[in-house]
């Protein structure tokens, strides 16, 4: 059973692509009734899960260790949530991809990403994650790249590097960890590890590991990819990218984080850092963007960041982090869910248009209510408005900072946390600027020019229905908290080490809603402050336009990574491998010049022959060279050689 | 112990067919090329058959003490010969298209036979002078294959090989002597010889031996210092010969280590010396310098060739180690980095065969072409970096958890970080190739594309190798198991 979500879409995939390669029309329903089925049976799983029951497999041999697959509350829901994007994904690629090339390839290889991600997501031992994360990467690579176009193939190029570089170095820290540990499955970890306090020995090997689930998730400083792939590949992949590919990331993050180092401070420190950079720095690139999809994969970082910071006050808080490990469960199910709906809002526009700059698109999504409604209540939702989705995760990762910093107490230690808490406020605020500047460049304001509008209507039912059924979904998991969300919460915590009923929470309470009132005043203050006047130029008609500000030159990747790999370290490298390759070829060469010379033989002249010489001049020299190079003339002097040998030996034997 | 002639069947096997070649009647394309596959098939048979049947040994000749030519088959000469046999029916395949219509066929084929044959002398030695037999035997008949193509480049490129083979062997010689003085036998015995009653005294002299030897032998596998004919003379051969020199000569380099190694000396006489440290050293170069010059190289034959002067450092790596599991690794990685190389030289082939292009650059689109024969590429060169599930990543981990498990300063950590910056460089060579040939970019012209793929002649042994390297890749338990067994008794 455990399987199926891993094999069927695998499967699915090739089907697709043979059912392609004779009729696309048959090809994309195949595809869609794959990615219905999966879900159907993610879903299942879920209720088996919900129900209390947990599914184990094990797959001896295969791959040398053998595979291992558990289906715990987590799993179950995070598949789900896979299965549910797949399926809306999939659904909306049929008329969104219709003047694409190499549909047959998009098509096999989402399905096989979808295989490989439901893979690690089942996974129960790192060895089996990091089978599935390694095939995710490779096969998610194709998706990034698809439209093949020059800024596509580089950051294509960028993608793959992140992800080799980042398996490479995942895969020292797992041979570190199976050498200190013994095993590598998840339980066995928690085993090995129990009554060991000192764990200074783990930390190289857990921070290696981080650095390939990081890179995958788009944590700092490994996130310089994910703005520049998100975009480029087609929306209903850059969904799924967004949406459910850094999360298989986060939950490489979250095993290290529940069996590795459960409750550990040091690491709890480590991942709390990073994960307030990567907040704050998505949430400002996001606000200097100009381009619709470009700023939600900042956004997307961003999140992922605050995703961090909930699974790094799961370590601080210790054994009372149940507050945390609500919030970063379910932050990560809202901004899957989130991510889904405002690329395929995002994918509707750019299927139009052909166009993602925020100065050609503006105005677009006037008079097209379906797209507005959807867009906002997925704007809504990630800002963290009440009665929406995003608010019940967000207030309660605010809550477990705020709880942490009242179990420090008035303390000078405290004082760090309180800088975490307005960070994670002013980006909850940024975030609700950027998603403004969207909001309004594209339902609000007026076109510069009047669009020409080629299609009709914009978007066919069932790219509509694909939207539509995630976007609905939002303000009723927003509403109904209690419920939905708790109960999610509830099946989520045990994989992340918590237990018990989890914490009782008013969630419409004063103070809470005190934290959403105040990002929302920082959002309304940069929205008009900043975005609407330095991020904004009046051109010659008094009109206002976008600008990016963002300096070109500030670019992590160009100002130091690309040239350190591809221009210093491969120029030393290459120094140093030269010299040792010619060193010896030195020593044969040498030898070729010398003492294996072959002198070449001149030409027999007969011209030169003269009646009254018996052997005439030329001739004999080279009379002289046949014998000289002749095999005989070679066995004559090794016999000289070995009688002198011989005389040597009987000298010897005669003297003694 | 038993008389067991079944196992000079698949020695006299090839010898016989090339001298059969050398009759009039098979000068005729069609049925050379009928014969040729025949044999190879009977010839990986007579293998299989060997490696059931067989539990006995042979002696052929008796010159003296230690002289005998004497052949007996174990866990290891069963693998090795059976891909030896495999990999030649493969390249045999191969080069029924590949070579068709060229001229000086017979000698190429004579050749190949007679290499095989020497080869199989080389896996079923059971002493160190049958070894040394074989080994010489098959530099000597190998050569002509480098040399087939009679360009200025491939005479100096056979030429430079020979030299240093030559030398290796003479180094291996060394070995033999040292041996033959202070060993109670020259025939292979699990755990080594060397008698201590006799070494005693000379023990810094039998280690300094050791070392020149595994040198020696390590030249075939291209090890630095002595690499450097390896891109000289690999790339020159035809695709055929090119695969079945990178892909299964340089593993005669690598059986030849074992046996001196583990059957000769002994584990135990190099473990924690000098010898065994630089040897680590040397190897880690030589997986470093191979990937290096590889990422940097153009031409795409002779890119694949420093790739092979790096992998086979692996195996070699995995062997100074001295632990039972990176021994298994090490045997795991030569299997598949044996198939997986004679695809990627096959791919190679085919590339010249249909376009005439040789550069790396010149491959934009090629995948678009030749969709079946890039599919094998791209998987194969998936495997060579080590991307689960395919073959190279089991054999990697062996490696690199045997390296971390066998405790030895320095070297234990610096090896697997070594093997995975030069994943990462593996990665960097081959990816762009798969990247250019079906990425050819948005404004790439569709309409002047012509299907270029070959035959099945080629076709079918890329798409075999290939599905071999993923069963190597899912399943390696069947190779390093047994493997695993075999280090235990050695160790």
């Amino acid at each position: 059973m455990l399987t199926i979500p891993v094999f069927l879409p695998m499967l699915g995939a090739l089907g697709a692509y043979l059912v392609g390669r004779k009729n696309k029309k048959a090809r994309d329903i195949f595809a869609d009734l794959v990615g219905a089925a999966e879900f159907i049976v993610c879903a299942a799983l879920l209720i088996t899960a919900a129900g209390g029951g947990e599914l184990e497999l094990t797959i001896p041999y295969v791959c040398g260790m053998g595979l291992r697959f558990r289906l715990d509350g987590f799993r179950a829901v995070y598949v789900t949530v896979a299965g549910l994007m797949w399926m809306m994904t999939t659904a909306f690629s049929g008329e969104y991809l219709e003047s694409y090339r190499n549909r047959n390839r998009y098509y096999l290889f989402t399905l096989l990403t979808c295989g490989a991600t439901a893979g690690v997501l089942l996974s129960d031992d790192l060895f089996t994650t990091f089978i599935f994360f390694e095939i995710m990467s490779f096969t998610s690579y194709v998706m990034v790249v698809h439209d093949e176009k020059p800024g596509a193939m580089r950051a294509g190029e960028t993608y793959i590097a992140v992800a080799v570089i980042g398996g490479m170095v995942m895969l020292m820290g797992l041979f570190m960890l199976y050498d200190k540990l013994g095993t590598l499955s998840f339980e066995g970890m928690s085993i090995a590890l129990e009554g060991i306090s000192d764990k200074s020995g783990l930390y190289l090997p857990g921070a290696l590991v981080l650095f390939g689930f990081g890179a995958k998730a788009g944590m700092f400083p490994l996130h310089i990819w994910l703005p520049k792939a998100h975009p480029v590949a087609p929306a209903p992949a850059s969904a799924l990218l967004s949406g459910i590919l850094t999360k298989a990331g986060v939950f490489g993050v979250l095993v290290l984080t529940s069996r590795v180092f459960l409750h550990d401070i040091v690491w709890g420190k480590l991942i709390l850092g990073l994960g307030v950079v990567t907040m704050v720095l998505g949430a400002v690139l996001a606000v200097f963007s100009i381009d619709l999809k470009r700023t939600l994969a900042c956004s997307s970082m961003s999140q992922i960041g605050f995703i961090l910071v909930g699974v790094g006050m799961q370590g601080l808080l210790g054994e009372e982090n149940t507050l945390a490990v609500w919030g970063t469960g379910l932050h990560m199910v809202n901004h899957s869910m989130l991510k889904l709906v405002l690329f395929m809002c995002a994918g509707a526009v750019y299927m139009n248009l052909h166009e993602l700059d925020l100065n050609r698109i503006r105005g677009w999504g006037r008079n097209k209510p379906l797209l507005n409604v959807c867009f906002l209540t997925g704007a809504l939702g990630i800002t963290g408005v009440p009665l929406f989705n995003g608010y019940v995760s967000k207030t309660l990762l605010h809550e477990s900072i705020v709880e942490y910093i009242e179990h420090l107490g008035n303390t000078g230690a405290a004082w760090p946390y309180h800088v975490v808490e307005w960070l994670f406020l002013i980006s909850g605020g940024l975030t609700a600027a950027y998603m403004t500047k969207l909001y309004a460049a594209i339902f609000v304001e007026k076109p510069s020019e009047p669009f020409k509008e080629h299609r009709s209507p914009y978007m066919n039912s069932l790219s509509s229905a694909a939207i539509l059924i995630p976007a609905l979904l939002l303000p009723v998991m927003g509403i109904l908290p209690g419920p939905v969300m708790g109960g999610t919460a509830k099946l989520m915590q045990g994989f992340m080490g918590a237990g018990g009923q989890g914490p009782d929470i008013s969630w419409f309470s004063l103070t809470n809603l005190k934290g959403a009132a105040i990002s929302l005043g920082i959002g309304a203050a940069v929205y008009f402050l900043f975005i609407r006047t330095v991020l904004m130029k009046r051109d010659e008609s008094g009109r206002k336009y976008y600008v990016n500000r963002w300096p070109r030159w500030l670019d992590l990747e160009n100002l130091i990574y690309r040239p350190l790999l591809e221009k210093i370290l491969p120029f030393l490298g290459a120094l140093v491998s030269r010299v040792l390759d010619v060193m010896t070829d030195l020593i044969y060469s040498g030898l070729n010049r010398t003492i294996l010379r072959r002198k070449p033989i001149p030409p027999r002249v007969d011209e030169d022959y003269e009646p009254g010489d018996f052997i005439p001049h030329t001739h004999r020299s080279y009379t002289l060279q046949r014998i000289s190079s002749s095999i005989s003339f070679s066995l004559l002097l090794f016999g000289i050689g070995f009688c002198v040998a011989m005389v040597y030996l009987i000298a010897i034997l005669l003297m003694r | 112990m038993d008389i067991d002639y079944i196992l000079l069947a698949p020695i006299l096997l090839p010898a016989a067919g090339a001298a059969c070649l050398l009759s009039k009647r098979l000068e005729n394309p069609g049925s050379r090329r009928f014969f040729v596959t025949a044999l190879s098939v009977l010839e990986l048979a007579a293998c299989v058959l060997c490696a059931l049947l067989s539990k006995g040994a042979v002696t052929l000749l008796s010159i003296g003490r230690g002289l005998d030519v004497y052949f007996k088959l174990d866990a290891l000469g069963i693998v090795f010969s059976i891909l030896v046999a495999f990999m030649w029916l493969m390249s045999g395949l191969f080069s029924q298209e590949y070579m068709d219509g060229e001229e000086n066929l017979g000698r190429y084929y004579t050749f190949m036979l007679l290499s095989e044959s020497a080869l199989m002398i080389l896996c079923f030695s059971g002493n160190y002078m049958t070894l040394y037999l074989g080994f010489e035997l098959m530099t000597l008949m190998s050569a002509p294959m480098a040399l087939h193509t009679q360009t200025k480049a491939a005479i100096k490129g056979g030429m430079k090989y020979l030299f240093y083979s030559v030398f290796g062997a003479c180094l291996g010689l060394l070995g033999f002597f040292t041996v033959n003085a202070y060993g109670s036998t020259t025939v292979f015995t699990a755990g080594g010889v060397i008698d201590s009653a006799r070494a005693a005294g000379h023990e810094g002299f039998i280690v300094a031996a050791a070392f020149l030897t595994v040198m020696g032998f390590g030249a075939k596998a291209g090890m630095f210092p002595l690499h450097a004919w390896l891109p000289a003379a690999h790339p020159e051969a035809p695709a055929g010969a090119s695969a079945l020199l990178s892909g299964v000569i340089t593993k005669a380099g690598v059986l030849s280590v074992i046996r001196v190694v583990f059957y000769q000396f002994g584990a135990g006489l190099l473990r924690g010396t000098w010898a065994q440290y630089t040897l680590l050293a040397l190897t880690l170069t030589t997986v470093f310098l191979g990937s290096m010059l590889a990422y940097k190289e153009k031409v795409f034959k002779k890119r694949l060739a420093y790739s092979t002067v790096s992998q086979a450092s692996y195996i070699l790596f995995g062997l100074m180690l001295l632990t039972p599991m990176a021994f298994a690794g090490a045997v795991l990685h030569a299997a598949v980095h044996s198939a997986i190389k004679n695809a990627l030289f096959f791919t190679a082939g085919a590339v010249i065969l249909k376009t005439g292009k040789r550069d790396v650059r010149e491959l934009r689109g090629i995948g678009k072409e030749m969709p079946v024969t890039m599919w094998c590429f791209t998987l194969c060169s998936l495997g060579l970096v080590g991307i689960p599930p395919l073959g190279g990543f089991a054999s990697k981990w062996y490696l690199a958890v045997g390296s971390l498990k066998s405790g030895i300063p320095v070297f234990s950590w610096l090896g697997p970080a070594v093997l995975l910056v030069s994943a990462l460089l593996t990665a960097g060579y081959l990816f762009s190739v798969t990247v250019s040939a079906f990425f050819p970019g948005a404004d790439f012209d569709y309409d002047t594309l012509e299907k270029r793929e070959p035959t099945a002649w080629i076709t079918a042994p890329l798409i075999i190798l290939t599905v071999l390297t993923a069963l190597l890749g899912l399943f390696p338990g069947v190779i390093s198991d047994l493997a695993m067994d075999l280090a235990g008794s050695l160790m």
